[in-house]
């Protein structure tokens, strides 16, 4: 078991510049979320570590060693595809002891791991099978079993769980959870889904267009999100970002009557989650119910806020109609740069 | 004097005591001989180098060569050193064999010969080889049928006529074939070599009119009649009279008896055939020179002679072999031995295979009324002059070193221009071992064929005539491009093949493509029954070797005796259907072969492309109310181009050179107008004059055009067009 | 879909059976040939034999010479060639595919190009070049030499097939072979050759079929009629003086069966491996 550090890394295919400067210490037994829109360079960066892409600029050291030249073989660390690339002319235990066999393990020794990470994943009765006989939810257990069986350094996961089905995947989430828990081993997770990154991770980190945005514990990106990209990006139903004006009377929207109190000063852009509304008559802005999504415990509202569009979660039962006009209270603002979307940090003592 | 002789005797027997002791010393000498006898003539000489090796313990291993492999085969094999050390051959092919060094002389007076027979093998005062048998034309009949063989041809006719009828033929002979035809050449006072050869005399044209009448007018002998053919007839008691060589006798199944060919009756002189006199020859480069003239001259001296005229059926060329008894069984020998003394000597004229070819051409278009003999024997020495052009000038070599130098470095420095760029220097060296991946299949395919195509297409800058090269740069393109020798419109033109073969290439696809797919649709429907029987059928015409299956289309395209007429007939007559006479005929028959070898590839390419195809899509267009051709247009065939594309592009190369086919069935007839530019060039390399430079031209002209189809090709399927 | 017409499921396989007997009446014939002790031409319609006899057969397989069973030394030529063309054509295609379709290196398309461009020269002009080239080496004469010629020939087209099948294999198991320890050669060996069966045995049989039908270089190449191969044998029995069908048909249905045998026994490969392939363009 080791951690992970990155120092300056680049990844260029000829002109394009896929991964600008990385810099990141993953600790031994961490949780790591690599999570952004498709294209931002979260894959390649996986497969950096992994070995499969060679690193064009910086250094990778997993625990102390450096291992940027080291064949992803020899890096000692486990690799779960999207795709679970289990070998299709390969039974499930050749599959799990594939690895080893490589490495000229005795045979004994390879039985002996594979059946007792089979017995962990309840995969036992699947050890004789070909992977082309298994469903997808047993596909995705026995390509996490062949990373086990390995007790690799670090495990990469590539987006493990994207071809599941719903419910499938948040049971293989509480799975993965508790795996990371009994394993104590690193684990290096890539999706574009924020659901999984904010439930499974211990730190999360953002990236877009190959920069990192911010890296954190899911509860620091969710209350403070460094820029607009990742107030937007974590969470759900997505933050409503606003451009405002802030002086000493408070913030005002613009195009919409009514000053909220704040710090900010000057030109920005104003953020405040959906949930983090209250409807209420003496709320300071007004606004024009356009349509109601009901959700059962929740209903999302999309509101017509002068100029803007914006939505607003409520607790079920509510009243409100379509085309009504309500009267809205913000209850937590995240104030960002207007040109760099950088967020305009809390003066010392404020909570937010 | 008997003394001297019982002397010398023992001095002989000392000497081959001390060659036997010798002889044990040092290892055994074993003679190797190669020849490309069949049948009786074979055992023959087996036993005769059985009796050799009893006599005088030099093993003689003689070594069968399929016919049509013989000459090449010695000729690349001998001057290399890679041959036998003796040689069987006729006299026409010595001076070319002397020339390249295949045979050494013989230095050994004649008289041991019948006359004529040791000077057949000589060339510039020296004679090469020993005479070993006579083959000529001779008239053989049934015995059963007749009694009073005809010494004219009228009275010939007249018996051949009256023996015709109810299945039977009252003579067969091969009526297209120029060695055929000679005797009533000849017997028209025709003659082809020599100085002054006009094909167009007016004995030629007259002997051409007889040949048509004795041939196809009289109804007297059978229509495209091949050796077993013949052979059959004569054995089922269905053919009275056979003119034919000694070779046909052998291996006869009923009695078989012969004469010399009748005098033609309007003229009154004899029909005289070829003679071709048959010699061992020590070989070039033999291992024991010594040796092999010693056995060679045993083989053709009267020892060897009694064996061969007893057991191979030969008309030996000793004067002392063992005299013919006046009997039925020798009959065909002393006919053949009869003719020997009034036969012509088929000439060594270096022009003669072009004379050759195209008093064939004529005779065939005789025989089949597409020309009258005065047209077809105008035509003939028009060809002829054609053929026996003087080869091209020939032409400095230095400009074009020069070209083909500058060409090569320009295309080396196109091949390097990406290594200007210094990533690209880079990667190269990133990347060296993907490159020892591909090095295994690239060394290999760089020796064993780019190499020898570029050696082969360089002789497209020579000309080769009578042994001769000279170089000639690019006369021969020239030639073939501005079709210089013929006009476009000739079957021997280089556009009017290109037509044929695109033709060929286009319908061929079609037909593949259609059937192919129409059976991979049927079969993968699921209520069809025994869908794996059908599928394993219908791969058989793939999996039988294609030389086999073309020659079984060839006998079952036969204008009396094939199958397909008898099928079209349906049961009552057979149909009369002459598949090689006419353009469009043989065209289609090769068409029908190459149709039923090449749709099984297709089909099965379809059904695999079918397999990616979901049906749900044509059952969507279904419930849409589409109908099945509406289906297949719209839904089905553009799901499958771009998967059949690629097997169609490989296919069409695959055809565009199919040469077994072409060869085999219809071998170019009629006039060479079925001939595509593969087959073309084969015959213009190794049939007519062995012109090598001509038909490697041929050859780079060929890949020219499938290269610019391929390039098309790309285009095309990029776009998605086709 | 739905079950067609009765009148529709009867005519369709009526058809099937009218067409499967045209496909099959030139090889009937063949066999018909072989069992006739006077094969010839005539005897009309049908590929019925006249009269059966095993003498064709006998006389084909009992061909002898000084050195002993001469059809036994020419059968073994023939499959020791067949066999060896398969083994290297798969060496030299399957290396070559595997690395086309796998590494983008310069040259790699030039390459793809130039192995299709070899499938156009005409074989023509190529026999005395192949000649003097194998003289020149001293393979002149051997059965290595000519399965070395033979391989060549049907290198392209085998690379064109397992690249098409190799570009179908997902990259993620190399990647995960790679993950797993495995060296280039490991992953090739371990993972892709196993999963590329189907197109690698279409290949090998392809190439088998090519040295075990092929008969104008092996007459040229071949010395004498020890090292014959069957197809050059077989020739032997029809040429221009003449031809003995019966011996001719015999030895066609000898040297067929074997090839027949391999195809229906390779056949559920054949849908897969030939257009996985093309499929993927």
């Amino acid at each position: 078991m080791a951690g992970l550090t990155m120092r300056g890394l680049h990844k260029r295919y000829g002109e394009t510049h896929v991964l600008k400067g990385i810099d990141l210490e993953v600790d031994n037994g961490e949780y790591l979320v690599l999570v952004g829109p498709s294209g931002c360079g979260k894959s390649t960066l996986l497969r950096c570590l992994a070995g499969l892409e060679e690193i064009s600029e910086g250094d990778l050291l997993i625990g102390e060693r450096r291992v940027n030249d080291v064949l992803p073989g020899k890096r000692n660390v486990a690799m779960v595809f999207q795709s679970y690339a289990l070998y299709p002319h390969l039974t499930v235990r050749q599959n799990m002891g594939f690895a080893l066999k490589i490495a000229k393990r005795p045979t004994a020794e390879i039985d002996a791991a594979v059946d007792k990470v089979a017995e962990q994943l309840e995969l036992v009765p699947l050890l004789d099978r070909l992977p082309g006989q298994l469903s997808g939810g047993q596909r995705q257990r026995v390509a996490m079993g062949r990373a086990i069986v390995r007790q690799p350094d670090v495990f990469l996961f590539d987006e493990p769980l994207s071809n599941l089905d719903a419910s499938l995947r948040s049971h293989m989430r509480v799975e993965l959870k508790r795996l990371h828990r009994r394993l104590e081993t690193t684990i290096v997770h890539v999706t574009h889904d924020q659901v999984e990154a904010l439930t499974l991770a211990t730190r999360i980190m953002v990236l877009n267009l190959g920069v990192v945005q911010q890296v954190g514990p899911p509860r620091e990106l969710f209350n403070r999100p460094a820029n607009t990209f990742v107030a937007q990006f974590i969470g759900s139903p997505s933050m409503n970002i606003l451009p405002a004006q802030g002086d000493e009377k408070g913030i005002v929207v613009d195009g919409v009557d009514g000053a909220i109190e704040h710090h900010a000063r000057g030109p920005i852009e104003l953020g405040v989650r959906p949930t983090d509304f209250e409807v209420t008559d003496d709320g300071v802005w007004s606004a024009n119910v356009d349509v109601i999504e009901r959700l059962g415990a929740e209903a999302l509202l999309h509101l017509e806020l002068g100029p803007h569009k914006i939505s607003v979660m409520v607790n079920e039962p509510t009243p409100i109609e379509m085309g009504q006009t309500i009267r809205l209270q913000p209850r937590v603002l995240h104030a960002f740069n207007r040109d760099t979307g950088v967020r305009i940090p809390e003066p010392a003592g404020a909570t937010s | 004097m008997s003394r001297v002789k019982s002397l010398s005797v023992a001095l002989g027997l000392c000497l081959a005591a001390a060659g036997a002791v010798h002889a044990q010393d040092a290892a055994p000498v074993e003679l190797k001989l190669w020849h490309a006898y069949r049948d009786s003539e074979e055992q023959a000489l087996l036993e005769a180098a059985r009796v050799y090796k009893e006599q005088t313990g030099v093993q003689v291993t003689p070594i069968g060569i399929a016919f049509g492999a013989y000459s090449s085969k010695v000729e690349t094999a001998v001057p290399r050193g890679n041959g036998p050390d003796l040689l069987i051959g006729a006299h026409d092919v010595l001076s070319k064999w002397q020339r390249l060094g295949v045979v050494e002389p013989a230095g050994e007076d004649s008289t041991a010969y019948r006359a004529g027979a040791g000077a057949a093998l000589e060339l510039e005062g020296k004679r090469y080889g020993y005479p070993l048998a006579f083959k000529t034309l001779v008239l053989l009949y049934n015995p059963e049928l007749i009694q009073d063989p005809p010494t004219d041809t009228d009275a010939l006719l007249a018996a051949a006529k009256a023996h015709t009828g109810g299945g039977s033929f009252g003579l067969a002979y091969e009526a297209t074939a120029a060695y055929y035809f000679a005797p009533w050449m000849h017997g028209f006072g025709a003659k082809i070599s020599g100085d002054d050869v006009h094909l167009d005399s007016p004995e030629l044209i007259a002997a051409l009119a007889f040949a048509r009448r004795v041939g196809m007018d009289e109804g007297i002998v059978p229509k495209s009649p091949t050796s077993e053919l013949m052979g059959s007839l004569f054995d089922e008691g269905k053919a009275a009279f056979v003119i034919s060589g000694p070779w046909f006798a052998a291996g006869r199944k009923r009695a078989i008896a012969a004469i010399p060919l009748p005098t033609v009756s309007q003229t009154g002189l004899p029909a005289l055939p070829f003679l071709g006199v048959e010699g061992v020859f020590v070989a070039g480069q033999a291992k024991h020179p010594g040796e092999a003239a010693k056995f060679a001259a045993w083989l053709a001296g009267p020892e060897g002679a009694a064996i061969r005229q007893e057991l191979g059926g030969q008309a030996v060329a000793a004067k002392d072999a063992p005299p013919l008894p006046d009997t039925l069984e020798t009959s065909v020998i002393r006919a053949v031995l009869a003719q020997a003394e009034t036969a012509i000597l088929m000439p060594t004229d270096p022009q003669l295979p072009n004379v050759w070819e195209a008093l064939e051409d004529a005779l065939r278009k005789v025989m089949r009324g597409a020309a009258t003999p005065e047209e077809a024997a105008k035509g003939a020495e028009q060809y002829r002059k054609v053929l026996s052009r003087p080869p091209p000038e020939a032409a400095n070599p230095v400009p074009y070193v020069v070209i083909m130098v500058l060409v090569g470095l320009g295309a080396l420095v196109w091949l390097c221009l990406p290594l200007r760029d210094p990533n690209v220097r880079q990667e190269i060296k990133n990347k060296k071992v993907d490159y020892l991946w591909v090095f295994p299949a690239a060394v290999a395919m760089l020796a064993l064929v780019v190499v020898p195509f570029v050696a082969g297409a360089a002789v497209s800058l020579f000309a080769h005539s009578q042994g001769e090269w000279t170089f000639v740069g690019f006369s021969n393109f020239l030639n073939i491009v501005l079709s210089r020798d013929w006009p476009v419109t000739s079957p021997l033109s280089f556009y009017y093949t290109l037509v044929v073969t695109i033709l060929w290439t286009l319908t061929n696809v079609f037909l593949h493509v259609s059937i192919g797919m129409g059976l991979a649709l049927v079969l993968r429907e699921p209520w069809i029954r025994l869908r794996g029987v059908w599928r394993a059928l219908l791969i058989v015409p793939w999996a039988v070797p294609n030389y086999i299956t073309a020659l079984i289309w060839k006998m079952m395209f036969h204008v009396q005796y094939g199958a397909i007429n008898a099928l079209l007939g349906f049961g009552g007559e057979p149909a009369q259907i002459d598949w090689f006479s006419s353009f469009s005929m043989a065209f289609s028959a090769n068409l029908i072969t190459n149709t039923w070898l090449g749709f099984p590839f297709m089909m099965v390419v379809t059904l695999g492309a079918l397999q990616a195809i979901p049906r749900d899509l044509e059952e969507a267009a279904e419930l849409d109310g589409a109908g099945a051709w509406f289906r297949f247009r719209h839904v089905t065939w553009p799901l499958l181009k771009p998967a059949l594309l690629p097997a169609l592009v490989i296919g069409s190369v695959w055809t565009f050179n199919m040469f077994n086919v072409i060869y085999l069935v219809s071998g170019g007839q009629p006039d060479s107008s079925t001939e595509i530019l593969i087959s073309e060039a084969y015959r213009w390399a190794f049939k007519r004059d062995l012109r090598y430079g001509y038909a490697a031209a041929y050859a780079v002209l060929i890949f020219g055009v499938l290269f610019v189809y391929g390039r098309a090709a790309n285009k095309l399927a990029g776009k998605k067009v086709l | 879909m739905r079950q067609p017409s009765q009148s529709r499921l009867i005519l369709t396989h009526v058809g099937l059976v009218v067409f499967t007997a045209l496909t099959l009446y030139p090889v009937l014939w063949v066999f018909r040939l072989a069992l006739e002790s006077d094969a010839g031409l005539g005897g009309g319609l049908l590929p019925i034999p006249r009269d059966v006899t095993l003498d064709n057969f006998r006389n084909v397989l009992g061909t002898t010479d000084s050195h002993g069973w001469l059809f036994g030394k020419q059968l073994f030529n023939s499959i020791f060639v067949s066999v060896l063309t398969a083994l290297m054509g798969l060496v030299l295609s399957a290396t070559a595919a595997y690395s086309l379709s796998r590494w983008d290196f310069p040259g790699r398309n030039r390459a793809i190009g130039a192995f299709l461009v070899t499938q156009m020269f005409p074989g023509v002009v190529m026999l005395i070049p192949i000649y003097i080239l194998l003289d020149k080496v001293g393979l002149l004469d051997s059965l290595l030499g000519l399965a070395l010629v033979y391989s060549t020939t049907s290198v392209p087209f085998s690379v064109w097939m397992l690249k098409g099948y190799f570009d179908t294999i997902p990259r993620a198991l190399e990647e995960a072979a790679a993950l797993d320890g495995c060296t280039r050669f490991q992953t090739f060996f371990t993972v892709i050759l196993p999963l590329a069966k189907p197109a690698l045995a279409v290949v090998a049989l392809f190439s088998f079929m090519t040295a075990w039908n092929e008969f104008i270089l092996a007459a040229t190449l071949m010395g004498d009629a020890r090292s014959y191969t069957l197809p050059v044998v077989l020739n032997g029995y029809v040429d221009e003086y003449g031809a003995d069908w019966g011996a001719f048909a015999a030895g066609a249905i000898i040297v067929s069966l074997p090839v027949m045998a391999l195809f229906f026994a390779l056949q559920r490969y054949f849908v897969e491996g030939l257009t996985a392939g093309s499929v993927k363009g």
